[in-house]
């Protein structure tokens, strides 16, 4: 036996536990009331005892179909939640994809612009020769038209296609 | 793709309609575990929160959290455990968090509120247990906690050291302390 234990604590919780304290106890009261460590230990058992024995009295949890019910729709919507996550993503991904061919086009037609000033110098350089202007032009309007085309269409369908990415319903 | 999507919602929504099929027992199973425990639960989080409309909060996300873990118990001594143990750590969150009426638990009025001071008996449990709830309060909250589960839960030191995450070997000690400075302040009486 050290300083901090006795061997008739078991005894002395058995009987605060089971309802025998003190009645009962003659011999372990007597022990108890002795005993530093025993003492302590009926001073806190028997409190912490009657105390939860009243809290279990008072205590109006709340029916457990009420809990089931509760958690229930909570793990829905955490569910729904955690599911819908993935879709999100791919939506920012979507609309980031159109933003991006969106950019794409504008560089393209940016370009465009660039070479239809070299054919413009093209075509000063060809002054000289009339003959080959026409040349040039059937070129320029050969290519430049389905670039100009191309981004018209992008910008119109651009917002279309984010709206419908990013629409909830 | 918007019908894509769209199919994509349905069957998730499906699926989150046997979300409860995620739950690790059924309704009739989670009833007969709740009855036998729900009191004892609400007991611990009332005292150890020190504060009983709390308690009914705690006692939710407690019985939750224990539904949704998927932990496959051996016994239903160790599901209990297990259960305080998750109230032992909602309690401990719960702490954690700046609160505005913290101070109740210092004074543990709302502890003893329910008491009803009928009789002379009555009132004089309603004074120890006012006693107990002031006292309780001086400790620490680990100190609350060993206390709790070994003298009102009668939960064994192994128990105590699964439920608080302590070593078995320094519960005694621990709990020894706790012990002499809990019995300390119920004969000082804590005004």
């Amino acid at each position: 036996m050290s300083g901090n234990e006795c061997p008739r604590e078991a005894d002395i919780l058995e009987a605060i536990a089971f309802g025998r304290w003190p009645d009962g106890c003659g011999d372990l009261s007597a022990h108890a009331a002795s005993c530093e460590v025993c003492a302590d230990l009926v001073e806190v058992a028997v409190a912490l005892h009657d105390d939860r024995a009243a809290l279990c009295r008072e205590a109006q949890p709340p029916s457990s179909g009420m809990v089931w019910w509760r958690a229930t729709i909570r793990a829905r919507a955490e569910a729904t939640r955690t599911a819908t996550q993935p879709i999100s993503v791919l939506q920012g991904i979507a609309g980031a994809c159109v933003v991006g061919a969106a950019a794409g086009l504008v560089t393209i037609a940016w370009q465009s612009m660039h070479w239809m000033d070299r054919i413009g110098e093209l075509a000063m350089r060809l002054e000289s020769r009339r003959a080959d202007i026409a040349t040039a032009s059937t070129f320029a309007t050969g290519h430049g038209l389905p670039i100009l085309v191309a981004v018209a269409a992008g910008l119109v369908l651009a917002p279309l296609a984010l709206y419908i990415t990013l629409a909830d319903d | 793709m918007r019908d894509v999507a769209f199919s994509t919602l349905e069957q998730l929504g499906a699926a989150a309609t046997d979300s409860e099929g995620a739950f690790q027992m059924d309704e009739e199973a989670f009833r007969l575990f709740y009855e036998r425990t729900a009191r004892p639960v609400w007991a611990y989080l009332s005292r150890m929160s020190g504060n009983a409309r709390l308690a009914d909060d705690l006692l939710q996300e407690t019985y939750y959290r224990f539904l949704r873990a998927n932990v496959a118990h051996e016994s239903d001594a160790h599901r209990r455990n297990y259960l305080f143990r998750i109230a032992t750590n909602i309690v401990r969150d719960h702490r954690r968090r700046p609160r505005m009426d913290q101070s109740r638990l210092a004074d543990g009025h709302d502890a003893a509120e329910p008491i009803d001071p009928q009789s002379a008996d009555a009132a004089a449990g309603a004074v120890r247990r006012l006693d107990l709830a002031r006292s309780m309060a001086r400790l620490k909250p680990r100190e609350r906690d060993l206390l709790w589960l070994a003298y009102a839960q009668g939960s064994s030191h192994k128990e105590i050291a699964e439920t608080l995450g302590l070593k078995t070997a320094s519960v005694k000690l621990l709990l020894f302390r706790a012990r002499q400075r809990l019995a300390r302040f119920l004969r000082e009486g804590v005004r």
